[in-house]
């Protein structure tokens, strides 16, 4: 069930709901980060070529020429390294900048992803442990989802992993609006993880994992979904059956393998209707709820409640929410079952006819296309052309669908590694505060990074992680903005759906704040401030340079490409504020103020929004 | 360094780029094009004050259980097939108690549904569900409630026999959530760029001071409000946001210099992307009309909207049924705000004579667990409604705003066990003074048994798989009626309904 919030203001929180009144973790970001440097590399310099996935390959389609091999190239200079540090992870900082680097980008991307994967489950299990100091009852709620999410994103070491399963969680969706799933945060934590384990694996896998999560199975109705009736009438639950057809495999139209449009008599062709539903919707009956006590043919004890009477006493799997669903044979439609030219025969097993399925979606000629180009459009730009989708698509094709060497390929393409007048994408609000946050070693007071709900447009970002409005996420691969130079332009921009006059206002106004003060929940003593901040000891060195500062947030956060009108604009309004000299005080003051009104003014214009 | 792309406001300048524009299409353009267009930006200045309000109801509202026929083969056919294990969605006949000690939001515990009486009943009787009693009223007494039924986006008159015929115009991508919600307000699926409320408008706005007010939404971007020209305009149910400041000037961090250079550096870009422009062009507008709406916006609280010196303001509560207790309504707020917008609409910052507005109220896709979800719907449905009727009655201006349903499509007729899956046609409201109300408008589909071994219908010539509704109204034929009393002329809603040509009755009545 979708469940679009039409009114967020009054949802909002300013941040987690309990205080803490003593901190009990310190996480040491700076030994972190130095640690990341130090990881083994273990390829013997950026040149070498890394071992080739050796995940098994389905007999794919042969590439009709090699996909295009990256050359490894020489050491990327700093500002081309904090550029693809925008694409491939939640924004440039030092550290990842002098290890792509070292490595290379090739090489970084073989260490990103056999770096361990953070834990979205662990922290929000922390959280709820350091609120339970205080109150036995309390847990992190979504609050908690959120903070692991910006706790991951900015002192993560497995960036490119959790950037990448962030752009997962904006094509296989689930959102904490619905009712079911806003009342779970912790398996949602677990759903999370399961985009992040499978961002480097097969996407065959991937799709079974997202199909049998429970949070899923809750967010379109396929947990509990029950065969038909065919006595009374009642028929199976369509929800999943649609739209993991339409948004997570194969999408409308039949797809060329650079992702545009087969045609037949000049008209695009229809990948399914509405029978391939029904016989899909077949396959998600008999889904729920892993239980105490295994069902049987008769016995589907678990699959309305999750809870099975065991001598009187109700008793439920306590880890249901996020284990995979289980078959309750029993509820399991029996009859044949066609979809997408595929006939699993009348009496066949729900595993067996999942598989069938899956197969079918995962090899389904749209998949490499389709899923390839809206990782490009995530991470790189919204408008590939068709030539740099193909290549990516072939290789994913190739590797029998193996997101590492997509997500390599994607971003090692030549498209990706080269500004162009068009290119990029506009950045959505969480990723412009995650650069933020990066570029400047933010930190959190208390360790949990309580910044809390972001939904609210008009006071702060019109986005908190799974939190979209619908299935159909934030905003839609093929959104145009009416009447704007984009569409003018013949681009679509995605990410402009949900900037509009009241979020424009909301960003700058939550910026002039985060920026000066801090965000998040205000930690006591000795704290007294805001759970996150920056750390602008470098640029308050600077407060008395403004050429030299701006200079350094342009490195920092534009990787250089700030035009030299803006650095003149800010430069001159960093110099028009007086730096007071009658106590130390008032010098500090005004050196902040220098400091956070350049940050202030490069995070609020339109330059910096584009990432290009 | 590039110039922001904002919309030039004032009526002249408007009517100016109209004309060019024309101009620049030549021998191409149609004559009529040419004719209706240019007359409405020049001579036809309205002396009275109208606008169009849109309600979205997203996720594809399950009208069957919104308006109910109950005569005796309707409402045996309905029972039959909605009332399912493990949840009976059927809601109870008229008269039906409720009872207190039923599960929150299920039939039992609502009671039956509420009869209206439609002035033309078609030969059958109606009801709407238990928790719309302040639209019961609006139909049967007030007269300011018409029902459209059975309708949705349609190429042409489709029957049933058409629908099976794959030769036969059908609507791209029927019951895909996004595309169809693309095609109610627009007639074209996912990627449109220009919607039908936004090609009125287009015709109507030179007719205000400023463009930007013309095309208001409280809920996001909506493509049934842009135009050729016209743009939404997004505002808060806080009001328009001011940028960066909040004092008496525009200082940042108590610095004029921040914040003098902190606007001129977000309207403008010094690069040449077009999303950096696109980006500029949205900071420019939300600052140009917050400086507006600052001075001409009264506070929600004034009494002609809310109550003074009250939080939560009561007159946004509603009874949450699934609780108990009051809740406050979001809808209601965004039609306060729409009343604000309205009530400012004369002010000499904005001059406005036509205006379109977007609000939606979202969580209608009740693949499951509808009983509950539709419950607390409908009554913030029924409540911002009644509330929104009130209040443009205090203003004295019921007979200038009509509101209109709009949803992504209607649902199936057979019940999952304890939701509904997507459809097509489906039941919609209009509600105001200037609307003939206490009727149908169309003739309501015949709903029958199921057949006894498949879920097609053969008993209904309306009905398809599963029970969906063939539309037998297209939205083009709600939108013509609307825009010719909002002050289209004949040939100017030929333009912005092309599929009109197809339908032999270009206005369905329901509008005095």
């Amino acid at each position: 069930m979708e469940d679009v919030l039409t009114n967020k203001a009054h949802a909002l929180r300013l941040g987690c709901g309990a205080r803490v009144a003593r901190i009990t973790v310190m996480t040491m970001f700076a030994a972190v980060l130095a640690a990341c440097g130090g990881s083994g590399g273990g390829g013997g310099g950026s040149a070498a070529e890394p071992p080739e996935s050796s995940v098994p390959s389905p007999s794919p389609v042969a590439p009709l020429d090699p996909s295009p091999a990256p050359a490894p190239g020489p050491t990327p200079e700093r500002n081309a390294a904090a550029r693809f540090l925008t694409q491939a992870s939640f924004g440039p900082d030092e550290a990842s900048i002098e290890r792509v680097q070292a490595l290379g980008y090739d090489g970084w991307i073989d260490e990103q992803f056999a770096a361990p994967a953070s834990s979205h489950v662990a922290n929000w299990d922390a959280l709820t442990a350091q609120l339970r100091l205080a109150n036995a009852s309390a847990w992190a709620g979504q609050d908690g989802v959120f903070n692991s999410f910006w706790r991951t994103a900015v002192t993560g070491d497995d960036q490119l992993r959790q950037r990448v399963a962030f752009a997962l969680s904006e094509i296989f969706v689930i959102s904490m609006q619905d009712t079911f799933v806003g009342n779970e945060p912790r398996a949602v934590a677990h759903y999370l993880d399961l985009l992040a384990a499978h961002s480097s694996g097969r996407y065959r896998d991937l799709l079974e994992g997202v199909a049998m999560h429970p949070m899923m199975g809750r967010y379109l109705s396929a947990l509990g979904n029950r065969k038909a009736d065919t006595r009374t009438g009642r028929v199976p639950d369509e929800n999943f059956a649609r739209e993991v057809m339409q948004l997570f495999s194969i999408g409308l139209y039949k797809l060329e393998l650079d992702g545009t449009q087969k045609l037949a008599d000049g008209k695009p062709i229809e990948t399914y209707g509405p029978a391939d539903i029904a016989g899909l919707a077949r396959v998600f009956t008999g889904w729920s709820w892993a239980c105490p006590v295994a069902p049987t043919a008769t016995n589907s004890t678990c699959f309305s409640t999750g809870s099975v009477s065991v001598n009187g006493t109700s008793r439920s799997d306590a880890d249901r929410s996020t284990k995979p669903m289980i078959l309750y044979p029993g509820m399991h439609a029996p009859e044949e079952k066609r979809f997408l030219g595929t006939v699993v025969p009348a009496d066949t097993d729900g595993a067996t006819s999942l598989r069938m399925a899956l197969d079918t979606l995962a090899g389904h000629p749209n998949v490499a296309p389709f899923i390839s180009r809206q990782l490009i459009q995530r991470l790189v730009t919204s408008n590939p052309s068709p030539a740099y989708v193909g290549d990516v698509a072939r290789v994913f094709n190739t590797t029998g669908g193996d997101l590492k060497a997509v997500v390599k390929a994607l971003l090692l393409h030549a498209e990706a590694r080269t500004p162009t007048a068009t290119g990029g994408k506009v950045r959505e609000p969480l990723l412009r505060m995650t650069a933020y946050y990066r570029a400047f070693n933010a930190t959190s007071d208390g360790g949990h990074w309580r910044i809390g709900n972001t939904d609210d447009p008009a006071s702060r970002l019109g986005q908190s992680v799974l939190r979209s409005a619908s299935v159909f996420n934030f905003y839609r691969p093929g959104y145009v903005q009416p009447n704007s130079a984009a569409a003018d332009a013949g681009l679509v921009a995605p990410e402009l759906q949900i900037l509009h006059e009241t979020s424009a206002a909301g960003y700058v106004n939550y910026l002039r704040s985060v920026v000066f003060s801090g965000v998040g929940v205000v930690n006591g003593t000795p704290y007294n401030r805001a759970d996150v901040q920056a750390d602008y000891r470098a640029e308050l060195a600077l407060a008395d340079k403004p050429e030299q500062l701006v200079d350094r947030l342009d490195a920092k956060l534009m990787h250089g490409s700030m035009p030299a009108a803006l650095k003149a604009e800010i430069v001159a309004a960093v110099a028009s504020v007086p730096i007071q000299t009658h106590s130390q005080a008032a010098i500090d003051l005004g050196k902040k103020v220098r400091v956070t009104s350049a940050v202030l003014l490069t995070l609020a214009s339109p330059e910096f929004q584009v990432q290009k | 360094m590039t110039g922001p792309r904002f919309q030039h406001d004032g009526a002249r300048r408007l009517f100016l780029r109209q004309a060019t524009a024309l101009a620049g299409l030549g021998t191409a353009a149609p004559f009529a094009l040419n004719l209706s267009a240019l007359g409405s930006a020049a001579a036809q200045t309205a002396t009275d004050y109208k606008a169009l309000v849109c309600l979205f109801l997203h996720g594809g509202n399950d009208s069957m259980n919104m308006v109910l026929p109950t005569d005796a083969a309707s409402w045996a056919a309905y029972t039959s097939v909605r009332n399912q294990l493990p949840e009976s969605i059927a809601l109870l006949s008229p008269g039906t108690a409720p009872v207190a000690s039923a599960t929150a939001g299920s039939p039992t515990r609502l009671g039956g549904v509420l009869p209206i009486v439609p002035i033309n009943a078609q030969g059958r009787s109606f009801a709407l569900h238990p928790l719309m009693g302040t639209l019961q009223t609006l139909f049967n007494d007030e007269k300011r409630l018409a029902i459209v039924p059975n309708a949705g986006p349609l190429v042409m008159p489709t029957t049933k026999a058409q629908y099976a015929n794959s030769l036969h115009p059908k609507p791209a991508h029927l019951f895909s959530h996004n595309d169809q919600a693309n095609m109610w307000q627009s007639f074209q699926p996912e990627g449109a760029t220009k919607g039908w409320g936004g090609l009125m408008a287009d015709l109507m706005a030179a007719q205000n001071g400023r463009a930007v007010f013309t095309s208001i939404s409280t809920s996001g971007n909506a493509v049934w409000l842009s135009g050729d020209r016209v743009r939404q305009y997004q505002v808060s149910s806080s009001g328009a946001i001011r940028m960066a400041t909040s004092g008496s000037t525009n200082a940042v961090y108590g610095q004029l210099g921040v914040g003098d250079a902190l606007r001129r550096i977000v309207r403008s870009t010094r690069g040449s992307h077009p999303l950096e422009r696109d980006l500029a062009d949205i900071n420019n507008r939300s600052i140009e009309a917050e400086e507006i709406l600052r001075l001409a916006m009264k506070d929600a609280s004034d009494p002609l909207f809310g109550t003074p010196n009250t939080s939560p303001d009561p007159k946004m509560l509603y009874d949450a049924p699934l609780t108990g207790g009051k809740a406050i309504n979001g809808l209601a707020q965004q039609l306060q705000t729409v009343a604000r917008m309205i009530d400012a609409s004369g002010t000499a910052g904005i001059q406005a004579k036509r205006q379109i507005f977007f609000v939606s109220l979202g969580g209608f896709d009740t693949h499951d667990n509808q009983n509950r979800a539709h419950a607390d719907l409908y009554a913030r449905l029924a409540h911002a409604l009644r509330y929104f009727d009130a209040t443009l009655g205090a203003m004295g201006l019921r007979d200038s705003v009509t509101t209109f349903t709009a949803s992504d499509f209607g649902r199936s007729f057979t019940s999952n066990g304890d939701g509904t899956d997507h459809g097509w046609g489906a039941h919609h409201f209009v509600m105001g003074g200037a609307v003939k109300g206490g009727d149908l408008y169309g003739r309501f589909p015949v709903l029958g048994m199921r057949n006894a071994n498949s879920n097609s219908f053969d008993s209904s010539p309306d009905q398809v798989g599963n029970g969906a509704l063939i539309p037998g109204t297209s939205v083009e034929q709600i939108g013509a009626t609307l825009a010719r009393w909002f002050g289209l002329s004949d040939n100017e809603t030929s333009m912005v309904f092309p599929g009109l040509r197809n339908f032999s009755e270009r206005s369905l009545g329901f509008m005095r």
